[in-house]
């Protein structure tokens, strides 16, 4: 019954036989099946499973790199472009918001009473169109730090249940024997400072809603855990919360809670919506709170555009650029390499044995 | 070897039929048998602690320990140790199983049945209750349930035969006796006492010493004695013997050890590189706390008001205490060990994993190869040793055995001369001769093989006693018939009238003379310890066996004394020409001048030779003969001297009646595999017990030799003359390059070996393209290989076939058994055993060099791998402050080698095929890559080194810019360098891997997706800190442009070097595969079709 299928390998009088076949139902024949998987199954414990196996040859090689080079350099051009159309304010404020005199001890006045108010002077020099992101920026703060990022309870911070799961938030755990909620050091740590916004002396808004992931508001911080005793440690870190709105709510917490990868970072303050025009002048009183003064930490406000790519940083771009220029220059390079000295593909003359024959072994 | 007496202390005392008493003060082991390992309760502390034998395992352990220090815990609890508990786990299981399958099978041995003499009659009784000293009857095709010393069988000459095939493989039958003292005592069992003195358990096989005492007599006990556990009882209706080694100290069991341990030159040859990689490791850590070190240091008065430290806890108490700080020397002390834990990985301890996966997996393809699979035997291939794959690659230095590994070993009658007369006219041979067969009382009687005959002669033996000539081959043949040890076994045909002769025997030689002596009319058909019985052409004749003298290796020879149907008695002689031409007589001194002459040419033609002498003895002499063969056999003490001095004493002044030539079938493809293996630049070396003449025959018809070879032949007898001949070959050979085969005997070598005179011999056999050694004894057959091995890092593959060679085998860096017709002793020693010789060419051409070139490759991606990562891991301290955050998160750091990256170079590792089989085969000079070492090297680890830097500096550094002074945060970086590193790894290894198959697709690409569906499972855990990141940080354009450019940029260097280096500096294999994938291999059409005959077999 399977001679006709055993030797499937013969040609026209197989196929004709298959068309004959074919008119019956389209059931399998089981026996070639086996067979076949009986072929495959030699195939495989014979190593013979058929196989491709590509060489680099120049031709492979060279249009490569030329294909590499051609996707590259666009890239790079279109990247520059949206770097370019970020417009970006920065103004770096830790300094200049220290009265003159106190700046000889400047981690005493901050810790010290005296008010910490302070106007800054913003000018636009290109249009910007909303949404503008406020942030502020720290440099040389380790919020990477292992000591730091280690000192946080999830679970805490999701349901009231695990409100006593604190051991990992030392030294900041608990007041007085009582949990604090939300504990560790990055909670404890959490930026203080504030900054209101005018426009040609019109207060300018900023939407301080829809700042933090939607994931981390909907399931990592619960809408049921409240704050307690925050901040009522002994040594007071950064900002208080309202112990009346939920984590869920509190969404510059929950900024603040993404640790930031890098030591310079920004994070979200909010947002403003509406367009500034070019030579806008935006009157800033920040409240310079936050001690970044102990380990010369740098702050800074930051107004910004985005494009497709994200904010205004050129080094992708000119990546791009470099990498499809060598590129380019490898594949011009092999190209004449191969005019110039020219190998003839699996020529046995060049084999070992071939080139010194007796001097082989 | 004389039969000494066995000391008290050594000895163990087993009364006969009496269990209780035997068992009384010392209680013998029983016979159940337990080769499971574990019990329930045990299994768990025992299997933990085999397991932690291996070195890697404990590091795990350390490394794990280590972490769980509060101080040092780097990863969580669960992250720490699963890993090895994984490993651990699915060792456990499979430790598991294979045990519960030995319980079984334990199970069903023990409680097997035997008839145990108890209360005055036998009694069925399991294996497992039997006891030392107790009576066991066995009947025939029974296997035997431990070891007993004979007591009487159902033949009254107390002749029992077994079968060993369970205990070496051997499946002819072997006799043993019972003693006849104990013959007619065993039928009265219940008065039977006595007691056996026996040396303590051991696993010699083939020897036994003991005395046995009954009724105040002393007998003495050999190895012919004694039955083993595992042998079947054949053509015996039953034997009775009484234990005396039970259960685990059987000698089947004692025998039961594992297969050698060996470890790769090339896992050797990575320690250099695994000791760099450790000062790798301290240099990071090193840097690691050393910059922590200063930067605590600097911000010493901060550390309290730092908002990202805050030294001190204050709930405490007023004032606070120091959290988690210990001090500066402390810090850093912890810092370092902290780092030892996070770059773990450097040290790429599930390399060593690995290595055993893709080991096991490369023997599953050897032993299934169908080129190496042999259906005369139906055996294939077996891998014993599973730790030196990838030497097979590496081999040197072949020295191999020739009887039976060179050649079948199945000995075939050629010619004959017979007073002086050659008989070897084969042309006028009736190739339909329907054989030689006789009717016997109906039945048609037949030896089982046929041999072809030379009609004159047969003619000649058809004429009686006629003429000279005529009686010369009737007792030419007769003595053929006679003199030998052979077991005639008739066997049952279809055809109901037709019977069978099959000769069963130890020697194959003797196999074959009496097959030639039946097809001459000579048929022996029955053979006990008294008599045997010959039909000589339909006339039944039955002659007495008076003596026999067994051969030895000291005499060379063999004789039987036999009391004719004529009343006469003869001797009968039979031996190696060297030892029966000094005790001929002189007087036929002129048929002794032409039978030399024969011999020597039989020998030139590479036949083996026999000569068979005889003498009529007369009354006296029998006698004399008679009583002094009583008194040796008897002797307690040099029992087997004295008997060898009875028949030196015997055989003398002989008459030649003739002499014999054997063919030794050449294997088939030994030729072509010998020559493939010395154009792969392997020296082959032959050692044989042949003669110089048949020895260099066959070295000819193997192509060993080669007519335009120059010959150095060095035959000395003394130490002076073997000096200055080897130095003349010294000097001759180096003024020329002509190709020299050196060829030396056992004699020189004595002189050779141990002596100052080795480092000669060696010098001169390194310029010879062969060498041929002869006259070789088993032990310098060691001594030649110990010679080698011990001048040269060259690694040396020994391969043979019989005991003899087992010294060999394990001296070897390589040893391979040929499971033939010697038995399996060989192959039990061996770390390799296949079917035939030939099969050593796709071993080493095509497997070796595999198995070398992926384990090579193997090694240095490993290396890679695991560095890549650890660098990463280690840019980012220097922006943590230096502390040893891991953006990437902890699962993923260890899933990184378990999951991520580690499938695809073991199936690479098992599947990838540089080269194909054919070229491999068309070309043996590609062997020379192993033999360089061009696979792995120093060189190649630094290239690989430099290049690990640079690729894991790309994968860290173009997202740290890029994203430099924006939102980002941990957790999305971590996954953006975790799945870029996955990615250029994988991408790595596809841009080596040679042939992309199914498999291998599935394998790289599905890692890849593994790896991302590790990190999407992680990121969606809400408890853990980067819950959501992937979904966030993929939605962005950057991370792709990210991505895209760290792929490119990492790899970039490494395919225009590859390029570079693959084009202008192509390797043999580089070209070799142009070649085959463009078919540009058009030379070497003569070569391809020799090679085809090992390509090629037909398909099972």
């Amino acid at each position: 019954m399977s001679s006709n299928t055993a030797s499937s390998s013969a040609g026209s009088g197989d196929s004709s036989a298959a068309r004959k076949n074919s008119k019956r139902p389209k059931c399998i024949d089981y026996s070639s099946a086996l067979l076949s998987l009986t072929l495959l199954d030699s195939k495989f414990t014979q190593q013979e499973l058929p196989a491709c196996k590509p060489i680099l040859t120049p031709g492979w090689v060279i249009s490569t790199f030329l294909i590499v080079s051609v996707i590259f350099i666009p890239l790079g051009v279109i990247s520059l472009f949206a770097s370019q159309d970020v417009v970006e304010i920065v103004d770096r404020y830790d300094n200049d918001c220290i009265p003159a005199p106190a700046r000889t001890n400047k981690v005493a006045f901050i810790q010290g009473a005296a008010p910490k108010s302070c106007n800054r002077t913003l000018t636009v020099t290109k249009r910007m169109k909303q949404p503008i992101y406020v942030y502020y920026q720290l440099e040389n703060f380790y919020q990477n730090h292992r000591r730091y990022v280690k000192s946080r309870s999830d679970s805490q911070l999701r349901s009231p249940k695990f409100e006593n799961q604190i051991s990992a938030c030392k030294p900041e755990d608990d007041a007085g024997g009582k949990p604090i909620v939300p504990c560790g050091l990055i909670a404890w740590s959490l930026f203080n400072g504030t900054y209101t916004l005018s426009r040609n002396n019109t207060p300018l808004a900023v939407n301080k809603k829809g700042i933090a992931w939607k994931s981390d508001k909907e399931h990592k911080f619960g809408n049921k855990v409240f704050p307690k005793n925050f901040q009522k440690g002994n040594l007071t870190g950064g900002a208080t919360l309202n112990p009346d709105i939920p984590l869920s709510e509190q969404e510059d917490l929950i900024v603040w809670m993404r640790t930031a990868a890098l030591p310079t970072f920004r994070k979200l303050y909010g947002k403003i919506e509406t367009d500034l025009e070019n030579g806008d002048t935006i009157q800033v009183t920040l409240q310079n709170n936050y001690n970044t003064y102990s380990f010369s930490g740098n702050k800074k406000l930051v107004l910004s555009t985005t494009s497709w790519l994200g904010g205004k940083n050129d080094f992708l771009g000119i990546a791009y650029l470099t990498v499809g220029g060598i590129c380019f220059f490898l594949a011009l390079a092999f190209t004449i390499m191969y005019l110039v000295k020219p190998r003839r593909l699996g020529d046995p003359s060049y084999l070992s044995w071939n080139r010194n024959p007796g001097g082989g072994r | 070897m004389s039969q000494k007496e066995i000391k008290d202390e050594d000895a163990r005392l087993v009364y006969i039929n009496d269990a209780e008493r035997t068992n009384e003060s010392f209680d013998f082991t029983g016979n159940s048998i337990k080769t499971a390992k574990y019990s329930v309760f045990t299994f768990l502390p025992r299997n933990l602690f085999e397991q932690f034998h291996r070195v890697a395992y404990v590091y795990f352990l350390v490394i794990a320990v280590l972490n769980q220090l509060p101080q040092l815990a780097v990863f969580g609890r669960g992250a720490s140790i699963m890993p090895l508990a994984f490993v651990l786990l699915v060792s456990a299981i499979k430790d598991a199983y294979e045990d519960f399958r030995r319980h079984r099978s334990d199970r069903v041995e023990n409680n097997r049945l035997a008839l145990v003499f108890e209360e005055g009659r036998f009694r069925e009784k399991q294996w497992k209750y039997i006891r030392v000293g107790e009576v066991v009857k066995v009947v025939s095709n029974q296997t035997l349930p431990c070891d007993m010393v004979l007591l009487a069988t159902s033949d009254p000459t107390g002749v029992v035969y077994v079968q060993t095939t369970n205990l070496d493989g051997e499946s002819n039958l072997k006799t043993r006796y019972a003693k006849q003292e104990t013959l007619q005592k065993a039928a009265d069992l219940e008065t039977f006492n006595g007691f056996i003195k026996c040396e303590k358990p051991n696993r010699n096989i083939y020897g036994f010493q003991a005395n046995m005492e009954i009724d105040g007599r002393r007998l003495s006990l050999g190895p012919s004695n004694i039955i083993l556990r595992g042998c079947e009882l054949k053509n015996t209706e039953w034997a009775l013997g009484v234990v005396v080694y039970a259960g685990g100290e059987t000698k089947a069991m004692l025998n039961n050890s594992g297969a050698p341990s060996k470890r790769s030159r090339l896992e050797t040859r990575m320690n250099l590189e695994i000791i760099l990689l450790s000062l790798f490791l301290i240099a990071l850590c090193t840097t690691a706390a050393a910059t922590a070190a200063v930067w605590l240091r600097r911000h010493r008065d901060d550390l309290d008001t730092i908002l990202f430290y805050r030294r001190k806890d204050y709930s405490e108490r007023p004032g606070g205490k120091n959290h988690n700080y210990y001090g500066w020397g402390w810090e850093i002390f912890f810092t370092f060990f902290m780092a030892v834990i996070v770059y773990q990985i450097m040290i790429p301890i599930s390399l060593y994993i690995s290595m055993e996966l893709v080991r096991i997996g490369q023997a599953y393809f050897m032993t299934r190869d169908d080129q190496m699979y042999d259906e005369s035997s139906n055996s294939s291939f077996q891998c014993r040793a599973l730790n030196i794959n990838e030497d097979l690659g590496q081999i040197k230095y072949l020295f191999s055995d020739k009887t039976g590994t060179l050649t079948d070993n199945k000995m075939e009658f050629q010619c004959a001369c017979i007073g002086g007369v050659d008989y070897s006219d084969w042309k006028s041979a009736d190739s339909e001769h329907a054989g030689y067969s006789i009717e016997v009382d109906g039945n048609i009687l037949k030896p089982k093989m046929r041999v072809r005959v030379d009609p004159e002669l047969l003619e000649l033996t058809k004429n009686g006693y006629a003429t000279k000539e005529a009686k010369r081959a009737n007792e030419f043949f007769l003595s053929l018939a006679a003199c030998n040890t052979i077991v005639p076994i008739v066997t049952n045909t279809s055809d109901p009238n037709v019977k069978l002769v099959d000769y069963q025997g130890e020697s194959p030689d003797e196999q074959a003379l009496v097959y030639a002596a039946a097809s001459y009319g000579f048929l022996l058909i029955e053979r006990t310890s008294g008599h045997i019985v010959i039909n000589v052409r339909g006339e039944m004749q039955r002659y007495n066996v008076l003596g026999l003298h067994e051969f030895d290796s000291d005499r060379k020879r063999m004789s039987v004394i036999l009391g004719c149907p004529d009343t006469s008695v003869k001797l009968f002689v039979k031996g190696a020409d060297s030892s029966m031409f000094s005790v001929m007589d002189e007087s036929y001194g002129d048929v002794i001048e032409e039978t030399k002459k024969q011999l020597h040419a039989y020998s030139s033609d590479g036949l083996r030779t026999l000569v068979v002498g005889m003498r009529k003895l007369n009354d006296s002499e029998f006698e004399q003969w008679h009583s002094s063969f009583e008194a040796a056999s008897t002797a307690l003490i040099g029992r087997a001297g004295l008997l060898r001095k009875v028949a030196g004493n015997i055989e003398t002044k002989l008459r030649i009646v003739g002499a014999t030539a054997i063919e030794d079938k050449l294997q088939r493809g030994v030729p072509e595999a010998i020559e493939s293996l010395r154009i792969a630049g392997i020296k082959v070396w032959v050692l044989t017990g042949d003669k110089q003449e048949t020895a260099i025959s066959i070295g000819f018809s193997s192509r060993l030799l080669t007519r335009n070879m120059r010959q150095i032949v060095i035959n000395s007898n003394s130490l002076d003359s073997c000096r200055r001949s080897l130095e003349e070959a010294n000097a001759s050979i180096e003024s020329n390059e002509e190709s020299v085969a050196l060829i030396i005997d056992g004699t020189s070598l004595i002189y050779v070996l141990d002596n100052d005179l080795e480092d000669v011999l060696f010098q001169v056999a390194c310029k010879c393209s062969a060498v041929l050694c002869c006259r070789v004894a088993p032990f310098q057959k060691a001594g030649i290989v110990a010679l080698v091995k011990n001048r040269t890092s060259d690694m040396t593959l020994a391969i043979g076939d019989g005991a003899n060679d087992v010294s060999m085998i394990q001296m070897a860096d390589v040893g391979v058994g040929i499971s033939g017709q010697e038995g399996r002793q060989a192959v039990m020693a061996s770390d390799f055993a296949m079917g035939q010789f030939r099969f050593l060419v796709p071993l080493l051409l095509v497997h070796g060099h595999w198995n070398y070139q992926r384990m090579g490759y193997m090694i240095l991606y490993n290396f890679y791998r695991n560095a890549v990562f650890v660098l990463i891991l280690f840019w980012y301290v220097l922006f943590t402050c230096y502390t040893l955050t891991t953006a990437i998160t902890e699962w993923s750091s260890v899933l990184y080698s378990v999951i991520y990256t580690s499938v695809p170079t073991i199936i690479i590792g098992i599947l990838d095929k540089d080269l194909g089989r054919r070229t491999l085969l068309n070309h043996p000079q590609l062997y020379g890559v192993g033999q360089r070492g061009e696979g792995y090297s120093t060189t190649l680890f630094w290239y690989m080194m430099f290049d690990t830097i640079w690729q894991s500096a790309a994968i860290f550094f173009i997202p740290l810019f890029a994203y430099w002074g924006s939102t980002i945060d941990t957790s999305s970086l971590g996954d953006l360098w975790t799945i870029a590193a996955v990615v250029v790894v994988n991408l790595h290894l596809a841009m080596d891997i040679i042939r992309w198959n199914w498999i291998t697709h599935a394998a790289i690409w599905g890692s890849i997706v593994a790896a991302c569906i590790c990190v999407i499972v992680i990121d969606v855990i809400p408890s853990l800190p980067g819950y959501w990141a992937i979904f966030e940080v993929t939605s962005t354009w950057m991370f792709w442009f990210c991505l895209l450019a760290i792929v490119v940029t990492s790899l970039l260097p490494r395919f225009a070097i590859k390029y570079l280096g693959e084009y202008y500096r192509p390797s043999d294999v580089r070209i070799a595969r142009e070649a085959e994938k463009l078919g540009t291999f058009i030379e070497s059409q003569t070569m391809e079709t020799e090679m085809n005959q090992i390509g090629d077999p037909p398909r099972r």
